[in-house]
């Protein structure tokens, strides 16, 4: 809200600088914006919030002031209608739930320029000057808050104001210029014939004020927030009267608009209200009153409030008080619509005590804290892990692009939004992956050879949230050194990334080739423990890659698991230690020769199976083609360890198990021992 | 002819060897000095010698003694001065130990996920738990149940990013947009939990606010919420001036700004002292010395309404702080679009 300093000062005694005031006002709920000179004056502009629509006016800053400073406010002149003239002009209010007050003074006119200081207030706080009538109107609405309107007398059908609904196919040209299709909703205020204003937005063209006009009928009236939001939003039409009933307005203040619009007339030589105001309140509202404790006050606060504080900051805010019990009945202000609570006048106690005399305290202790998400510990064990494997944490936006999507959907409809910010941001990811990879693309594009990235989070699907994991890895997988060897990432480093953090949630899996749209056929697979599918690792598609403008060649090797199905996989916490062994274990290397085709788990398996109990480890070592090794076969070298934990093992039972392994590797896989 | 038998004596010489054995650093050049100097032929003690035998008995006398001296001298510091090379050699095994290390790759932690971190440990020692929350929300629990009902004009200060199609999860209402703030995981927690209450809710929300210098569509909130029978606002600011100290260092002050949420009654803007100035005022500042971190206030009874507490019997706290906020004014960072481009260049400055 722009609020001219001088016109401040004319209804409250502040001489302290604009700047002096506006570091007060915000400590005490009106936020100083900005502040510009205007000539010899200074607009001070106030973030009204979204509670105080009796701040959108001169008079509603200047009591925040003049309470914040201990001075009396100064109201503006009013014409005097006393003893009530006699209403010239009947008004009828259809409906009294959308309009619940409407007040209307009928008066002589010259139009004319207004004059040079009503003027310039008005250019000052924004307003285009027009004439004498629309210029006391809108300095009417700035000073006081309320909106006004003046239809030209002459040009009402039938000299009467019907407040209704419009009727069906009725429509009106309002003073924009633009012919608007009314709906039956749409409160309009008509004459005898037909609707010459829309309620609470913009008058009509029809009665609108020219030059010629001699005889006006000032409008000040009170319509119902939800319907005028409701209207102006259909018609797309917003204005500062609009603005102001959608936030709710003072009942009570259209006659006292009408009495200071008529005494602005006379001050200016432009007028002169000829008869008695109207004032047509067909539901008349009690003041609201609260009861207000004492002891309420300091146990909300937190800090002490003086009774004679109390009172002095309800009054100079308009409210009365009356002693009642432990404290008072408090009256409030009809301009006050945000008042409805005793915890709503603790803050208008607090704020202009000052929230600065507020102690530091902290909150007692009844009982013991609860504890906290498990998924927190858990993602932060697994960030861990992630972090100490050399994956650096992404976050991305959870929302994609729906083509960046398509591949890692499945079976399921997208998750998307209504009205996206853009086409970027269109669906909820189903994956980690598409915004890791856009990660990747990026770093990729800036420079970076090595990209190794991790990002927990949230993935959507219709059936609801879960919390994945994600890995992508692309460049040398070993360390840039001066003294080594340089090898690039493959299968096997994501895969081992992916075993290490089974590892540390204590649970094994599986891995199963699969085909998976957005990863290369044969170098993909999907993960799953106790047989529950919990992710995929693999070479990303170039295509896929390509349409994040990744650069041709680049192989990125991802994977990513979900966090809540693994969680759900994991023993409880029920880890029991075993003793160390008492016994000690024997190795033996074994070497054979298979057809390649075969997997080495199927070869894992086949010694498992052929294996005495005291086989306690399998391990592969060693895998060979090439040289030697005759075409469709391969070397494979296993490191076996078998120990008992009752006794110490013979050779002759360790060889007795080889060769039962021998056996069945021979029988089962045509393999020969080299 | 000798020239050293015209040119300087013993005495002289013995000045030019230290000044030529100060000069010697390697075995090769300490050798070399050997032989100039105690060489059997042409060497400095051997032209000595060759002198003396030609010197009268007066001349031997005084002459010889110096030469001896020379020689004897010469010997025993070349001697030494090996003993020093020798300790001085590498040997076979040494390594360069300035040559870089063979550095195992570490990850870098995302400033986000830190701040997250930490603010989650702040209250942890404070005695709070620590809560996470379903980022699709429904109307009541974003909204509704937090006294924003459908025509509440602080509607418009949310731009709201909804659904195509609702979604419906579990019992309750179908889920029709992205939360807009941590707040809704109050209500659903005061739903299920009886007071007292003390937790904070981290993670993402969403709003329709286009990319630039300070806003990002989506951004991440911490909610604190404290709930129990004398609970008041002094606690509030001695809560916030607390987590101030610990994220941005001791001193740092709080100040309470009178504002206005549906949610809480009173309400008060927080700022911090400007951590750049010390609340002098900067261009960080904009002059006043003080920087807006969060909103926070008293809950409003109609929260404690809709949740099934009783108003009269308890009141609380709470308050929202954006992450990325305290990660900018933290490490000053310009441009909040980068905690979400993932930048390495940008991800390696910040630790694990």
């Amino acid at each position: 809200m722009k609020v001219l300093l001088s016109w401040i000062r004319e209804l409250v005694d502040v001489p302290e600088s604009a700047e002096e005031i506006g570091k007060l006002m915000s400590v005490r709920g009106l936020a100083l914006e900005g502040l510009e000179p205007h000539g010899d004056d200074v607009v001070m502009d106030f973030d009204v919030t979204a509670n105080r629509p009796d701040c959108l006016s001169m008079i509603g800053i200047a009591r925040e002031i003049a309470t914040a400073y201990d001075r009396p406010l100064k109201m503006p002149e009013e014409r005097d209608f006393s003893p009530a003239g006699q209403a010239t002009i009947p008004i009828a209010i259809e409906n009294p739930e959308l309009c619940g007050r409407y007040a209307g003074a009928v008066a002589d006119v010259k139009i004319a320029p207004s004059p040079d200081w009503m003027q310039a207030r008005l250019t000052a706080c924004g307003i285009h000057p027009i004439s004498t009538i629309v210029d006391i109107t809108n300095y009417v609405l700035l000073e006081l808050g309320q909106p006004m309107h003046a239809f030209d007398l002459h040009t009402l059908g039938g000299r009467a104001i019907h407040v209704r609904k419009a009727k069906p196919g009725e429509s009106i040209k309002t003073l924009d210029g633009k012919t608007r299709a009314l709906n039956a909703d749409m409160l309009v205020i008509a004459d005898a014939e037909r609707a010459q204003a829309i309620g609470g937005v913009m008058g009509g063209c029809d009665s609108e004020v020219t030059d010629a006009t001699t005889q006006i009928v000032f409008e000040a009236a009170w319509f119902s927030p939800a319907s005028v939001r409701t209207t102006s939003k259909k018609l797309g039409l917003r204005t500062e009267a609009s603005m102001r009933f959608e936030r709710g307005m003072d009942i009570t203040a259209p006659a006292r608009a009408i009495a200071r619009a008529c005494a602005l007339l006379e001050q200016i030589g432009a007028g002169k209200a000829t008869d008695g105001i109207v004032d047509v309140y067909p539901n008349p509202q009690p003041a609201r009153q609260i009861v207000l404790e004492r002891t309420r006050i300091s146990g909300l606060l937190g800090m002490p409030v003086p009774d004679a504080q109390v009172e002095r900051i309800l009054a100079a805010l308009g409210f009365t008080t009356a002693p009642h019990g432990q404290g008072w009945t408090v009256t409030v202000p009809g301009w006050r619509i945000d008042i409805k609570r005793p915890v709503d006048l603790i803050e208008e106690i607090g704020r202009h005590h000052g929230f600065e005399h507020l102690p530091s305290t902290f909150p007692g202790v009844q009982q013991a804290p609860a504890s906290s998400d498990p998924r927190i510990a858990r993602d932060r064990r697994v960030r861990t892990a992630l972090l100490g494997m050399g994956y650096s944490e992404a976050i991305t936006f959870a929302f994609i692009e729906a083509i960046a999507a398509g591949p890692f959907l499945g079976s399921d409809a997208p998750v998307a939004l209504a009205n996206p910010l853009s086409e970027k941001f269109a669906v909820m990811r189903p994956s980690l992956l598409p915004g890791l990879i856009d990660a990747v693309s990026h770093n990729r594009r800036h420079g970076r050879r090595d990209v190794q990235l991790f990002e927990i989070g949230t993935r959507f699907s219709p059936r609801g949230e879960t919390r994945g994991a994600a890995v992508a890895w692309t460049g040398l997988a070993t360390a840039d050194h001066w003294s080594g060897a340089r090898r690039d990432v493959d299968f096997f480093d994501v895969k081992g990334a992916i075993e290490q953090l089974a590892a540390v949630s204590l649970v094994s899996l599986t891995f199963a080739e699969a085909d998976v749209p957005y990863l290369v056929q044969s170098r993909a697979a999907t993960i799953a423990v106790n047989g529950t599918a919990i992710g995929v690792v693999g070479l990303l598609d170039a295509r896929v890659g390509d349409r994040r403008d990744l650069p041709a060649g680049d192989e990125v090797y991802v994977a990513e698991i979900n966090l809540d199905a693994l969680t759900a996989q994991a023993p409880a916490d029920t880890l029991r230690t075993t003793p160390l062994p008492r016994y000690p274990s024997v190795v033996r290397d074994l070497s054979i020769l298979v057809d390649d085709a075969l997997s080495a788990e199927t070869v894992r398996g086949t010694i498992r199976s052929a294996a005495p109990v005291t086989l306690i480890q399998v391990r592969e070592f060693d895998r060979y083609q090439g040289k030697g090794i005759p075409d469709g076969k391969v070397s494979l070298s296993f490191r076996l360890t078998f120990q008992s934990p009752e006794r110490t093992l013979t050779d002759e039972e360790v060889q007795a198990g080889m060769q039962q392994i021998i056996d069945a590797l021979t029988r089962d896989l045509q393999a020969l021992q080299r | 002819m000798n020239p050293i038998k015209t040119s300087i004596g013993p005495d002289q010489a013995r000045e030019l060897f230290r000044a030529e054995l100060a000069d010697v650093r390697t075995d090769a050049e300490l050798q070399a000095l050997r032989t100039r100097w105690v060489g059997r032929k042409g060497s400095w003690v051997a032209a000595f010698m060759d002198a003396l035998a030609t010197a009268t008995p007066e001349q031997k006398k005084t002459f010889g003694r110096g030469a001896n001296e020379l020689k004897k001298e010469v010997e025993a510091a070349i001697a030494e001065r090996e003993g020093v090379l020798a300790a001085m050699r590498r040997p076979a095994h040494a390594v360069d130990i300035t040559l870089p290390g063979r550095a195992p790759r570490l990850g870098h932690r995302h400033p986000l996920s830190l701040i997250r971190d930490e603010v989650g440990a702040i209250f942890t020692r404070l005695g709070y738990q620590v809560l996470e929350g379903p980022e699709i929300e429904d109307d009541y629990h974003n909204f509704e149940a937090l006294n924003m009902p459908e025509e509440h004009p602080a509607r418009d200060m949310q731009d709201t990013l909804y659904l195509a199609e609702p979604l419906k999860i579990g019992a309750g209402q179908p889920r029709t947009l992205l939360r807009t703030h941590t707040s809704a995981m109050q209500i659903r927690h005061m739903e299920k939990n009886d007071p007292p209450v003390r937790l904070v809710a981290i993670g993402p929300v969403y709003r329709k606010d286009n990319l630039d210098l300070t806003h990002t569509p989506m951004f991440h909130q911490v909610e604190g919420l404290v709930v129990g029978k004398g609970v008041t606002l002094a606690d509030l600011k001695g809560t916030l001036a607390a987590m101030a100290e610990a994220l941005f260092g001791a001193g740092t002050g709080v100040r309470f700004r009178p504002s206005f949420f549906p949610y809480t009654e009173p309400s008060a803007e927080v700022d911090i002292q400007c951590i750049k100035c010390k609340g002098a005022g900067c261009a960080m500042c904009k002059r006043t010395g003080w920087i807006e971190i969060l909103g926070s206030g008293m809950v409003h009874p109609a929260v404690f309404e809709a949740v099934g507490y009783d108003p009269n019997e308890i009141t609380g706290f709470a308050f929202g702080m954006g992450v990325e906020r305290v990660a900018l004014l933290k490490w000053g960072v310009e441009d909040i679009r980068l905690f979400y481009e993932n930048d390495l260049r940008f991800l390696e400055q910040f630790g694990l």
